[in-house]
């Protein structure tokens, strides 16, 4: 086990909100995977994903986050991130999920938008 | 009534030998002109004052076998050297004036040539005195006698001390050498004081010369001073002896005993007992009786230390401390709170302090203190306490306390006192994390030893510098894999870290001892241990090199270990003296530097644990300087997540620049991308990606260099499908420059990112579509 993966979930609403914190990384990803996989599964189609904790991020577990993304889209439910750190959004931005995905300056701003209110 | 000479006055006096005497000669020759100026009435009074066992009973002793031998001036009269000591048994006043009376006749009939008297028969040596001119004293004895009858104490004393007023005269003159004087103060239903008025008419005279001796001198001036006679007198502090008489004594003492002890050490043996001439005389009984070789400094220690918790020198104190107070709880308490201040050096100067610090009732706390007071191991001046430092004394305590309160076996603490005592002059133990946090590194790496085969030259500092000084690192590690001179470390089976309790100063415990066994067996004839220190200095000097051996000698001696079965190990710290390199080669000592520490540590894959505070040890590690550049190097192994750490050693490279915390993401970034790149592509067979960080004024370069088969810089189809593959993309984007180059060796990604006064740039990521997030930093 990965000394750095770290991963909170909860539901606000219908929304999931997942927390991901420490080194987002293969493991890390993989794990953000299952729990929005899981949500998706039961039914829920609203995913926020706050990165206030992450404090690195790798390619390849963006690449876990770009999956999720198609996931989301595929089964037509809406995804928004929040507290995104300023080179994470640069990394978003260039690996293209910046397209797909809007992120939010708080984690309220982006409930409101995944609850139809934005 | 009969006349017993009594033995309880035998102490010191009869003990006294002229030819021990050495040095002094100042106080000396200060006391023999006042006692000669006794024949004009000018002589004058002193007070001699200092701790126990000092030598001032042999300072009065010697000046009455110098003054009994001055031939002075024609006509005028001799002077008479009365020594008399008031002990402690003679405390009631009828048998003190009859001890006295009888010393006084006995001494003046051999100070006037008489043979020795066959009988104490005071009447028949008052005869003998008058055939040598001394007349009256049968009038003086005679009613000295009808005092003793009606049990008249004071009375008594009174017509003793003054027998030598009236039996003097032309020819002589007595001069007073009273001992252990304090004891008068104790004499039963005599007031404190009554004695000083009754030697009045003589201190004032000036035909009398007085010397009063006593280890009590806050006691004895106090009572001087209620006497108004304080002013007439002279104080003098007898303390240890010059480093010269005091060697000269070593000198005298060895040849009467055939001790060899070589010269070289007598200095510093004179030092480390304080000059005392009783310790120096039992220290060498103790080697004599032992039939004990000192060919060093180490032995000499060991049989003091011996001495101190189980011989001579620690039965004097235990005599003191037993005679001082009889009561054993009181004794304890007393041997405690000494401890506390005379090993430990608790700050103390107050009557109130003191008892507050032995946690006794005011009553049982003065008590104590006033026997220490009248025993002379500490000085009271009206509520300021002032101890005696005795180096002997310390140790002494140190082992009651240790073996009172801790019930430590008499080894252990004699151990503790020849290394707390080794080196006065060794280093004190660090108190910084990083001394710390290398010891904790050391310990971890010991717990994976088990039994793997390292190449000796990590264990080889000597050898190490010359094969690969000035070599990168890569050089090294590829050398050291070509290593073909091996050395199998033992199975651990515990490392504790050490107490370093420092008493005194000095350390004399090891940052880590290590308990291993060979070849896995765990009997007790493969029982090896490793004594390992961590240098504190920056530079390993040769002294620190010969403290950790004389440590390891005493660990060898403590455990009963044979030669090969104690590994030493030194840490430096930065850099190391090359006569401490040969040094520590001599006494077998292993040496490793940090850099040899570090690659112990890919080795055994555990380079996280250097993570913290400083990324490495490369020498310019140091403070950055303008116009210079900082070299860095990180060997990690290909293992998940160790990436993490090539980060925060980027982190810190960039904090030594004061590069801003964007640029700082950047470099970090990368760097991650760059060793996972090298982690999923390189199929290197070393398991290791080496990367080199150079810090200049204007730019940071980051090497990763990896000895696999290239870098891949397309997508594989797998990854494709996995929206893998993004690695070399966000490098690119994440910092200024980039460049792969692929040898035959394995493949290097070096990567540049500009720095400078200017804050970073906003770099080459443009900035994108506006999402609601603002642009702040984290």
């Amino acid at each position: 086990m990965s000394p750095y993966k770290s991963i909170r979930i909860r539901e606000e609403g219908d929304t999931l909100v997942v927390c991901v914190g420490g080194y987002l990384n293969s493991l890390l990803g993989e794990e953000v995977e299952k729990v929005v996989r899981a949500k998706l599964d039961d039914g829920g189609r609203r995913i926020l994903l706050n990165f206030q904790g992450t404090r690195l991020v790798n390619s390849i577990g963006i690449s876990f986050v770009i999956g999720v993304v198609e996931k989301v889209m595929e089964l037509e439910g809406r995804m928004a991130f929040c507290e995104v750190s300023r080179i994470n959004r640069d990394l978003f931005r260039v690996t293209g999920l910046a397209k797909y995905v809007r992120s939010f300056e708080t984690e309220k701003e982006a409930l409101d938008y995944l609850s139809g209110n934005a | 009534m009969g006349y017993l000479r009594l033995f309880g006055t035998m102490g010191a006096e009869a003990s006294f030998r002229e030819e021990d005497f050495f040095g002094r000669e100042e106080e000396l020759s200060a006391l023999t002109r006042a006692a000669l100026e006794g024949s004009r009435g000018i002589g004058s009074s002193f007070m001699i004052y200092g701790p126990p066992n000092i030598g001032k009973t042999s300072l009065l002793l010697k000046l009455a076998k110098v003054l009994g031998t001055s031939a002075d001036g024609e006509g005028l009269p001799r002077p008479f050297p009365l020594y008399f000591s008031f002990s402690q048994i003679l405390s009631h006043p009828l048998a003190l004036s009859q001890h006295f009376l009888q010393e006084f006749l006995l001494q003046l009939l051999r100070f006037l040539g008489d043979a020795r008297p066959s009988a104490f028969d005071p009447a028949a040596m008052c005869d003998r005195l008058a055939s040598f001119g001394v007349t009256g004293c049968r009038e003086i004895l005679a009613a000295h006698e009808r005092c003793t009858a009606e049990g008249d104490g004071l009375s008594a004393l009174v017509n003793a001390l003054s027998f030598p007023f009236s039996a003097s005269g032309e020819l002589f003159y007595p001069v007073f050498l009273f001992d252990d004087f304090q004891y008068t103060g104790k004499l039963q239903g005599v007031p404190d004081g009554a004695m000083l008025s009754i030697l009045r008419p003589y201190i004032k005279s000036g035909h009398f010369p007085m010397f009063l001796s006593g280890s009590s001198p806050g006691r004895v001036t106090a009572a001087l001073k209620r006497e108004g006679l304080f002013g007439t007198f002279q104080m003098i502090e007898v303390g240890g002896l010059s480093t010269d008489s005091s060697v000269r004594l070593w000198g005298h003492l060895c040849e009467r005993r055939r001790v060899d002890i070589p010269a070289s050490l007598l200095p510093r043996a004179s030092e480390r007992i304080g000059g005392i001439p009783a310790y120096q005389r039992m220290l060498v009984e103790e080697i004599f009786f032992r039939s004990a070789k000192v060919p060093d400094a180490v032995t000499l220690e060991n049989l003091y230390a011996v001495s101190v918790t189980e011989g001579k020198l620690n039965r004097y104190w235990r005599e003191f401390f037993e005679n001082t107070f009889p009561d054993r709880a009181r004794r304890g308490r007393a041997i405690r709170f000494l401890k506390r201040v005379l090993c430990d050096r608790f700050p103390l100067d107050t009557v109130e302090g003191a008892i507050s610090l032995m946690g006794a009732s005011e009553e049982e706390g003065e008590s104590i203190l006033s026997a220490l007071e009248f025993k002379g191991l500490l000085k009271a001046d009206l509520d300021q306490l002032a101890f005696v430092g005795d180096p002997v004394l310390a140790d002494f305590l140190y082992w009651a306390f240790e073996r009172g309160v801790l019930g430590k076996g008499t080894s252990q603490v004699a151990a503790a006192i020849v290394q707390a005592r080794l080196s006065r002059t060794a280093p004190e133990p660090g108190q910084g994390g990083d001394h710390a946090r290398r010891v904790a590194i050391v310990k971890e790496l010991m717990r994976k030893w088990d039994l793997r085969e390292v190449p000796l030259l990590l264990l080889d500092f000597g050898k190490f510098r010359e094969k690969f000084g000035g070599k990168g690192l890569l050089e090294v590690v590829i050398g050291m894999e070509r290593e073909a001179v091996r050395v199998r470390l033992p199975k651990v089976s515990s490392v504790s870290t050490g107490y370093r309790a420092s008493r005194g100063g000095p350390r004399f415990d090891f940052d880590l001892v290590a308990y291993g066994f060979l070849d896995a067996d765990f009997s007790e004839e493969n029982l090896v241990l490793w004594a390992v220190d961590a240098a504190v200095e920056k530079n390993l000097g040769t002294r620190v090199v010969e403290h950790f051996e004389n440590r390891c000698r005493l660990l060898a001696l403590e455990k009963g270990l044979p030669h090969d079965r104690l590994r030493k190990w030194m840490i430096i710290n930065e850099t190391a003296d090359p006569a401490a390199v040969d040094l520590a080669s001599r006494y077998g000592i292993h040496l490793s530097h940090p850099t040899q520490l570090r690659l112990f540590l890919n080795l055994f894959g555990l380079e996280e644990l250097e993570r913290e505070p400083e990324p490495a040890s490369s020498p310019a590690a140091e403070s950055p300087r303008i116009g210079k550049t900082l070299e860095y190097e990180l060997v990690l192994p290909i293992k998940a997540d160790s990436e993490v750490v090539a980060a925060r050693v980027a982190e810190e490279v960039a904090a030594v620049a004061a590069v801003d915390a964007d640029t700082v993401d950047r470099i970090k970034m990368a760097i991650i991308e760059a060793c996972i790149n090298a982690f999923e592509h390189s199929a290197s067979e070393s398991g290791k990606v080496r990367l080199r960080y150079l810090l200049s004024p204007d730019k940071i370069e980051l090497f990763v260099q990896d000895d696999g088969k290239g870098f891949r810089a397309g997508k594989t189809p797998e990854e494709s499908k996995k929206n893998r593959g993004w690695g070399l993309k966000l490098i690119r984007e994440l910092v200024d420059d980039v460049e792969i180059i692929t040898g035959p060796d394995g493949t290097v990604v070096h990567m540049v990112q500009q720095i400078g006064a200017v804050p970073a740039n906003p770099g080459p990521l443009q900035q994108g579509e506006g999402g609601p997030a603002s642009p702040g930093e984290r």
